[in-house]
């Protein structure tokens, strides 16, 4: 068959997903919906790989609400996290970014987790979960640990996943009473992958702004971050076009994806004080 | 699973999953290889066809099938994961055999032109009314937002899924009385087959054992290479049947759609000219050649020096891409009327500029297809094809066989646009049937069509127009440089073409085009919808706004006034007494252009923010067939014994509707009702020559090839009936009666009579070829019977800080000269702007960076504005009952007139496509950096 790897496992429960992976020798793939995955291996750039499929444990789907955050499956699905009520309710964002990913198939079968795991620089939740300073739950062989969302991207496709471990779930702080939160992107066709994007959140009159697309991996622009904490728009726009360093390619020149980045926040800035952008 | 003590016992255990679902109501169980995706075992293992492939990689839809109640890509779903789901498949949406309610709305409304896309609507549409049985547009947009179609521009596909809403009903269908089927909005004939998914496209139907091909092609862009111990190789890789290079075929090594230019080889000699070229094909074993590491194959490479652009190419050290052709100029064109440099100097007012468009891929979401078998010492291809009787003769002089040993056999075609005009898989599928004795097919990978096969010209072109301050054009040079790869392919015609058309629809008196088409080391270009007219039309009419804006006059007022008309001759000075209709199209815009610019006014002046609205026209022209050259189009038709009413249709349909087009012709010629005629073929052993699908010939060629026909077997028919030519014709089983109204009927029992060769007991055959006559040194003459004319008229939203363009709305107005099917008409419409809406806001391909559907860019359902189409019937003497060509006419005015938009939005002029949201926010910054006001 094209999809030409050296194996497929499925895991029955976390226990066997990670015995799968640590009996791997280090070519395991974590497969979660595959919406990257599976069309990677088209392109033959994961040839030799075991892919575990953890699509069967049950327990890394759905959204629980645990007091002050909301604790979602790594393996919820981008169209379910869409729908969500408690995600509409206390992580806006969320549900709102559903919207810019890809289209209707691709977001019937896409899981958070794979999204953030899979750590496309261009990819919408992983900025998410840097702007709401989400902590990712990981479980390992070891046992789990929490990874705050600051450490966790490290470059393109690059995370701080370590060899044999699974990222089961994505705990996110609800939105405090007032709490703003949007995202803004510019793709070149509807439905694309953004040439920027940018998702910003404003709890008690503190920013967060996390940027994709514009680099190597999501950041935040702790820069412009305190510029609007400030109050002074245009600071922060100055402040983030100094902090992002991003790429030209076949769709975007860099100059062309800051300057949309500095668009895109006074945008974002003006939705979050109740304009119409 | 039991416990897992090393690695290779995962693996063992995991190796076949076993697993069972449920495929459109019937229950399965079976062992799938591990990596599987769901596409490839509802078609190879259930052999579930109606599932199509377009990329394996999520971004075109096709696959598309209902899971679980959801919409889901199947090539991105392993299979062995599937255990326990539901799945639905187009197949699924028949009710007892005959179309569903969704697949009839498709039906009725003309959504399915090819077909290839259709299973992957139909199903996304479907997963949607299970649960939104009310949707709105929106809700339909959303839902089919990620399935590509090529060829409708997903006008027709949303009013349909909208037709199957809960309280709207699917109008029923059109019939056609005796004599009316012309004009008559009827089902296309072959509809059924694409609404219900069982349309056999080249990668269908294959027979059983059917061996799998792969092709090894070049890495690089120019390389010298030699091959390694093949034998051995072979050899070692169970499974692997033969391996094919250049040594292997029998005949010439050499193939070319003009024949005196036939330049390109099946497989590479020593070395290779582009990216993706052909250098063996191996054959084997499905599973075997599926799982092969290309890598292996002994193959050295030596990259050597490339040419990747005209102005590199035409360097004096440049390397030559065919060391026959100097200066690796291919070809060049000339048009020449008046005296075009001294005009120039006597206008009042001239503008210039310089144009630059890049690749585009022709993108039909069927990637090349087909498989070959030897039939004793013949070959039988079946694949993706626009051109039958080319490939044959083509084929069989690399075969080594006389062309009556070659029997080509279309496939139903998932979109062609020109590109599958010329050879691509066809040699190596018949080499590989010929050398193996076993049936043997390919199926491209979505890279590898891009790759390999040709795309649109890049353009290289600056222009000067003149005119007097009256408003009268008066003087034009245009100098166009074609990238064209590195084969001819149709860089010829590009180049004939060009000059012939670059004046646009105007009256031009003082003239001069010259062209070249120029060998690169790049993916050869060819003939893709308009031939080389998109690109000069971007120029010429861009700057026709310019000149209007220059003078003063209205910009289509300018047009209309220097349109041209009946007796005033073209740049070729060619005068045509009838049938030049580009005035009523511009005529018909023009209440739209007064309401939507005065719209777009009030919107600038209010709206505040950064959106500026823009309205903005084109014309065209395009001629109907070859450019001063013998095409014609021959049609068979006739009565059998049994009663059957039987139409060889030749001209292959690839979406178009010439299957329905050409039927309406004949039967309303002939004097029967057009659901009483049976088609055959198209096929190379069934059907006479109807010529290439191709310069927007077949209604014009064939079509009137079909009305001879059926005027001649008419004609047979009542001289054997002894009835006047006014009598009415109708067949009663195998009773054929004639009826005039003045005595009795006469009839006749075709059951008595002896067949034909062709099994007829009465029957015609008719060429139609159209007069033209060849052009002199300075490009004199009348290269072609008819011209098809249009003018469209967009509206566009520009974001001026993102630089973002959005389409509102097209206006099509297009002289056709009759209407055969008007349903068919506005497909071509709608379809053609959307690629010319591609052309101008996001497509270019380039060679080993765009060489899949989501860094190549082609428009979705959320791209594209409402289309309007206003057909002018300004009929033709030449054309059946009237009627002109329209394939490429739709596309050409799109462009410009959406650049026109912008400009008008923000006063910036694009004048390198595409209009990216990049270049368009550089632009408006380098604008306001002059001090103008965007």
């Amino acid at each position: 068959m094209k999809a030409a790897v050296g194996g497929y496992a499925r895991a029955r429960d976390l226990r066997h997903a990670l015995e799968l992976l640590s009996s791997a020798d280090g070519m395991g793939r974590v497969l979660a919906g595959g919406q990257s995955l599976v069309a990677a291996l088209n392109m033959r750039l994961t040839t030799g790989d075991i892919l575990v499929d953890i699509s069967a444990l049950a327990d890394c789907r759905g959204v629980a609400d645990d007091g002050g955050t909301l604790r979602i499956g790594a393996l919820t699905r981008h169209a379910e996290i869409g729908r969500d009520p408690l995600v509409r309710a206390h992580a806006p964002l969320l549900a709102e970014a559903v919207g810019h990913i890809a289209h209707a198939a691709i977001r019937n079968r896409g899981t958070i987790g794979g999204a953030i795991a899979h750590a496309d620089p261009a990819a919408e939740f992983p900025a998410c979960a840097l702007a709401l300073g989400a902590v990712m739950r990981v479980e390992g062989l070891d046992g789990p640990r929490d990874i705050p969302v600051e450490a966790f991207f490290r470059d393109t496709f690059e995370t701080a996943l370590a060899e044999g471990e699974i990222l089961t779930a994505i705990s996110v702080p609800k939105a405090a009473p007032g709490e703003v939160q949007v995202i803004q992107e510019v793709a070149r066709r509807s439905g694309d992958y953004a040439l920027a994007g940018l998702c910003l959140v404003r709890r008690a009159g503190r920013h967060r702004l996390a940027l994709f697309s514009t680099g190597p991996k999501p950041m935040l622009a702790t820069a412009a971050m305190a510029a609007l904490d400030g109050g002074d728009t245009e600071a922060a726009i100055s402040a983030l076009k100094a902090e992002i360093d991003p790429p030209s390619d076949t769709q975007a020149s860099g100059a062309y994806r800051r300057h949309l980045a500095g668009v895109l926040l006074r945008r974002a800035v003006a939705r979050i004080e109740g304009g119409t952008r | 699973m039991t416990s897992l003590s090393s690695r290779d016992t995962a693996l063992v255990d995991a190796a076949e999953p076993r697993v069972g679902f449920t495929v459109d109501g019937k229950p399965h169980t079976l062992r799938v290889p591990p990596t599987a995706r769901l596409s490839e075992v509802l078609r190879e293992g259930l052999g579930i066809e109606g599932v199509k492939v377009g990329c394996d990689a999520g971004d075109c839809g096709a696959c598309t099938v209902i899971l679980d109640g959801e919409a889901v890509c199947a090539c991105l779903v392993p299979a062995a994961r599937c255990d326990g789901v539901e799945i639905v498949t187009v197949e699924g949406l028949a009710e007892a055999g005959r179309p569903g309610r969704l697949q009839e709305a498709f039906w009725r409304r003309g959504a399915a032109q090819c077909g290839i896309c259709t299973p992957g609507m139909l199903t996304s549409a479907e997963a949607l009314l299970r649960r939104t049985a009310s949707p709105t547009r929106a809700d339909v947009e959303e839902a089919l937002a990620g399935v590509l179609c090529r060829c409708t521009g997903y006008a027709k596909i949303v009013d349909a899924v909208l037709d199957c809403a809960a309280d709207a009903t699917t109008a029923p269908a059109v019939g056609a009385e005796v004599g009316a089927a012309v004009g008559a909005r009827i089902d296309r004939l072959d509809g059924r087959a694409k609404v219900m998914g069982t349309d056999a496209f080249g990668a269908d139907a294959w027979p059983e054992g059917t061996l799998l091909v792969r092709v090894v092609r070049s890495p690089h862009h120019h390389a010298a290479f030699a091959l390694g111990d093949l034998d051995a190789w072979r050899r070692a890789n169970p499974g692997v049947v033969a391996v094919l290079t250049a040594s292997d075929i029998p005949g010439r090594n050499i193939h070319g759609v003009i024949p005196p230019l036939a330049d390109q080889p099946v497989f590479a000699e020593r070395v290779a000219r582009f990216r993706g070229e052909a250098v063996a094909a191996i054959v084997g074993e499905r599973a075997a050649i599926r799982a092969l590491d290309l890598a292996t194959f002994p193959v050295t490479w030596s990259a050597l020096a490339a040419v990747l652009t005209p102005d590199d190419a035409r360097r004096p050290d440049a390397p030559l891409v065919h060391e026959t052709r100097a200066g690796n100029v291919l070809v060049r064109g000339l048009v020449r009327r008046g005296d075009a440099e001294a005009a120039l100097s006597d206008a009042d007012v001239v503008v210039e500029g310089a144009y630059t468009t890049g690749f585009v891929e022709h993108a039909y979401i069927e990637p090349e297809a087909g498989f070959a078998r030897r039939v004793g010492d013949r070959i039988e291809v079946f694949a993706c094809t626009q051109a039958p009787h080319m490939d044959r003769d083509d084929l069989a002089a690399i075969m080594a066989l006389p062309p009556d040993a070659v029997r080509i056999i279309p496939s139903a075609v998932g979109g062609g646009f020109g590109s599958k005009l010329d050879l691509s898989l066809q040699p190596f599928v018949a080499l590989a049937a010929w050398v193996t004795g076993r049936p043997a097919g390919v199926v491209y990978t979505r890279p590898e069509s891009m790759a390999s096969t040709t795309k649109r010209h890049p353009s290289a072109i600056t222009v000067r127009i003149g005119a007097k301050a009256d408003g009268t054009l008066h003087a034009m040079r245009f100098e166009g440089t074609f990238n064209t790869g590195a084969y001819a392919s149709w860089g010829p015609t590009v180049a004939n073409r060009v000059p012939v058309h670059a004046s646009g629809p105007y009256l031009v008196p003082h003239y001069e085009a010259r062209t070249a088409a120029i060998h690169t080391h790049t993916v050869p270009a060819g003939a893709f919808r308009g031939f080389g007219v998109p690109q000069a039309a971007v120029a010429q009419e861009t700057l026709l706004d310019e000149l209007a804006d220059a003078l003063g006059f209205d910009r289509l007022d300018f047009r209309i006034r220097n349109a041209l008309t009946n007796g005033a001759p073209t740049v070729t000075g060619q005068v045509f007494a009838q049938g030049v209709g580009i005035r009523a199209c511009f005529e018909a815009l023009v209440p739209h252009w007064r309401e939507r610019r005065a719209a777009a006014r009030a919107f600038n002046a209010t709206a505040g923010g950064p959106l500026r609205r823009g309205v903005g026209v084109a014309g065209m022209w395009y001629g109907c067939g070859n450019t001063s050259m013998s095409n014609p189009s021959t049609i068979r038709a006739g009565l059998g014994p049994d009663g059957r009413l039987v139409l060889h249709q030749g001209a292959v349909d690839i979406g178009q509707g010439s299957n329905t087009v050409v039927a309406q012709i004949f039967a309303d010629a002939l004097g029967f009702p057009v659901g009483q005629v049976a088609l055959v073929g198209a096929d190379t052993d069934l059907t006479p020559d109807a010529g290439k699908t191709s310069a927007s010939r077949q209604t014009f060629v064939t079509g009137a090839a079909a009305l001879r026909s059926g005027a001649a077997l008419r004609e047979t028919l009542l001289l054997r009936l002894n009835a006047g030519p006014d009598a009415r014709l109708s067949l009663d089983g195998t009773m054929l009666r004639a009826d005039d109204g003045r005595r009795d009927s006469a009839s006749l029992d075709l059951a008595g009579l002896e067949p034909d060769a062709h099994g007829f007991v009465f029957a015609a055959e008719e060429t139609f070829d159209p007069p033209t006559s060849p052009l002199d040194a300075n490009g004199q003459g009348e290269p072609y019977a008819a011209f098809g004319f249009g003018a469209h008229l967009a509206e566009v939203e520009v974001d001026v800080e993102l630089g973002r363009v959005r389409v509102l709305a097209l206006i099509c107005a297009h002289d056709v000269g009759r209407a055969v099917n008007p349903t068919l008409i506005e497909g071509q419409i709608e379809g053609g702007s959307a690629q010319g809406l591609g052309l101008a806001l996001m497509e270019e391909y380039i060679p080993g960076r765009t060489e899949n559907l989501h860094d190549y860019l082609i428009p979705t359902v959320g791209d594209m504005p409402r289309v309007t189409s206003i057909l002018v019937e300004e009929a033709d003497a030449h054309g059946p009952f009237g009627a002109k060509g329209i394939g490429e006419q739709v596309l050409i005015p799109t462009a410009p007139a959406i650049l026109n938009a912008i400009r008008d939005a923000t006063g910036v002029l694009i004048r390198d496509l595409p209009a990216t949201p990049g270049k368009v926010h550089a632009a408006l910054a380098a604008a306001r950096a002059a001090g103008a006001r965007p």
